[in-house]
């Protein structure tokens, strides 16, 4: 347990400064959204009202208050949230081969640690999840934060208030990284906790046997996904409807963790038996 | 006591080891001769669990290795192990977070030894301090064991003379080493034990001393027999 | 402490003979101190296994001895050291004996030749 925590402390250092630029671009960007999406707003709004002359009330009939959803639905909002999810996915894979390619062979090491193995595995999740949440944290510190501002630039009559829980809500892409009931978070992070694994077997079996364990790999991904989604194609095509949903959603749980167990599983027998560096 | 026996490795359909066999005593330095790519490298990483055998046996005193092993074994590559961007001061204490082993005198005494400067980044270094570095980091360890591979390859000539002292030192004493090596000449006269290694076999294992004292040959005129015929 | 050591004997039996001609020539005193086994080896660049295989030999010819907790010293004992001049000049007398044999020489003139050759060595030296 101790080692297990040592070396999510090392993994995350590694991964800190990917992590804070990640954190710094987010914040950048996202503020300059706010700040060019008022003004946008803004100036249209000076240059009809006073260049154009059209009265107050005329213009919010025909452009409409100015809602922080704007902002939100912007790419200036959006592509930070894309380019983290991007560097997340891109990590995933990053975390174990960084170890041995090139002149790099802290692999070695690693696998010469006179702990398991398998808390390697545990410490590259660990570091894959915290930075996830890290960077899912910081959006919801930094959604008030944002919507502050946009409100000290917008005049309030108008602006159409939304609150950030609606704004959350009413956006998918966000409601995904930030679920708004606690079911939802452990379902979502799960599915997302059982990808990883899933993806993290499959490198493992990649660095095992090579050019074989690509294929092992992908074998091994497509078989999990089968797996995972066959209850739905049973009860779908085969046993037309016979489970309530929330026996479905149940028999879904204990598939996933059935997943995740078995992977957790692979992976150790791969890092002990069949890893070489 | 090290004890390889009959160990297999394929690599795709070749076969870089076919029945390999030795011992490596406690307090003895053992040398695994041959030329580059007969998998000298290979039988150490066996030996660590670095990389699956397709047949054979390896034993650690008696047992085959367990996590646990790794407080009594090590390994120094041929190339560092540690992240190039961290300070030879951070790899030392990644080294004690880790191992119950790390001997914190030892270690320091290593440094003055190689006068290495543990404010010095990894990666700055030269090619026969990082070697050093390496050492130090694996030499640190209270291990009964110590593997190295090709320790004196690629080396300036000073660096090799201090890594060669190693040998000569109490840093070594009462340990069981196994260095592998392609080419003996200066470390003739610091090995005790000779494992020639050939096409995936071994060819011959005998004691230096041995060869001396009862043929009158040296370790070179043995291999030259082995090798020519 | 500078020793050649060839590849073909036996390291400790030239660590022996090296202690030997050291003795035999007064440079190590009886009852003077030698070096640790582990000095020994870190001087002379070998095995610490064989500065200690070394060391035995010598305590076992006599040439050396060990009170407990104390470093090894030559030994005192006057008929040991005697015999390690005798035994070396032996070695090298027979050396030559051999090697000269096979010229078949008459021995006086033999004799003389290696008189001159000495003493004008000697001379040479001196």
């Amino acid at each position: 347990m101790k080692n297990y925590l040592k070396l999510v402390n090392f993994e995350f250092n590694r991964v800190a400064k990917l992590f804070v630029v990640l954190l710094g671009i987010t914040f950048v960007v996202q503020m300059l959204g706010v700040f060019f999406e008022a003004k946008k707003y803004l100036d249209m709004a000076n240059q009809q009202i006073y260049e154009e002359m059209v009265p107050k009330a005329q213009f919010l009939q025909m452009y409409g208050q100015m809602s922080f959803m704007e902002v939100v639905r912007s790419a200036w909002f959006l592509a930070p949230i894309a380019l983290c999810v991007a560097g997340v996915a891109f990590y995933i894979f990053l975390i174990w081969y960084r170890d041995w390619v090139g002149k790099n062979t802290f692999i070695y090491r690693l696998l010469m640690l006179p702990t398991t193995r398998l808390n390697i595995f545990y410490a590259k999740i660990t570091t894959i999840l915290v930075m996830t949440f890290g960077l899912v944290a910081f959006q919801i510190i930094l959604l008030p934060i944002e919507k502050w501002i946009f409100n000290g630039m917008i005049p309030i009559e108008f602006r159409n208030d939304m609150g950030l829980i609606e704004v959350v809500t009413s956006m998918p892409e966000l409601s995904l990284i930030i679920p708004n009931s606690l079911l939802q978070l452990v379902l979502y992070y799960g599915a997302g906790l059982l990808a990883v694994s899933i993806l993290f077997t499959g490198i493992l079996l990649e660095r095992s046997f090579k050019w074989k364990g690509i294929f092992a790999g992908l074998l091994y991904g497509a078989i999990a996904v089968v797996v995972f989604i066959s209850p739905l194609l049973l009860q779908d095509f085969v046993l037309d409807g016979f489970f309530y949903p929330i026996e479905l959603f149940m028999i879904e749980i204990v598939m996933g963790l059935i997943l995740l167990v078995a992977s957790i599983w692979l992976s150790g027998f791969l890092l002990k038996k069949k890893i070489t560096v | 006591m090290i004890e390889v026996k009959e160990i297999e490795k394929k690599y795709g359909r070749k076969k870089i080891l076919k029945g390999v066999s030795f011992t490596a005593n406690k307090g003895e330095i053992t040398c695994l001769i041959g030329l580059n790519g007969v998998g000298k490298t290979t039988i150490l990483n066996a030996i660590m669990a670095l990389t699956p055998i397709n047949k054979g046996q390896i034993l650690i005193d008696g047992e085959p290795l367990k996590e646990k092993t790794f407080e009594k074994i090590t390994f120094i590559p041929d190339a560092i192990t540690m992240l190039p961007q961290m300070k030879i001061a951070e790899a030392m204490e990644f080294m004690k977070d880790f191992y119950t082993c790390w001997n914190q005198d030892r270690a320091t005494e290593l440094l003055g030894f190689f006068r290495l400067n543990k404010d010095d980044r990894i990666s700055s270094l030269s090619k026969g301090n990082t070697a050093k570095v390496n050492l130090l980091l694996g030499l640190a360890l209270d291990v009964d064991y110590v593997l190295m591979d090709e320790p004196f390859s690629g080396i300036d000539m000073f660096s090799r003379e201090e890594i060669a002292n190693v040998f000569t030192s109490h840093l070594i004493e009462n340990r069981g080493v196994i260095i592998t090596t392609h080419e003996i000449g200066d470390i003739e006269h610091l090995i005790d034990k000779v494992v020639l290694i050939d096409n995936g076999l071994v060819t011959k294992e005998f004691n230096a001393e041995e060869a001396r004292e009862n043929e009158g040959k040296s370790v070179i005129d043995v291999m030259r027999e082995v090798y020519i015929g | 402490m500078n020793v050649k050591l060839n590849n073909r004997d036996p390291v400790y039996l030239q660590i022996v003979r090296y202690f030997k001609e050291k003795i035999a020539i007064g440079e190590f005193e009886p009852g003077e101190e030698i070096p640790s086994r582990r000095e020994l080896a870190n001087r002379m660049k070998i095995n610490p296994n064989t500065a200690q295989r070394a060391y035995k030999e010598m305590e076992e010819q006599g040439l050396i001895y060990t009170e407990k907790n104390h470093p090894s010293k030559i030994t005192t004992d006057k008929m040991t050291l005697g015999m390690v001049r005798e035994e070396l000049l032996v070695e090298a007398v027979d050396t030559f004996v051999t090697s000269v044999r096979s010229i078949n020489v008459p021995v006086d003139e033999l004799l003389d030749l290696v008189k001159e050759k000495y003493t004008g060595n000697d001379d040479k030296e001196a």
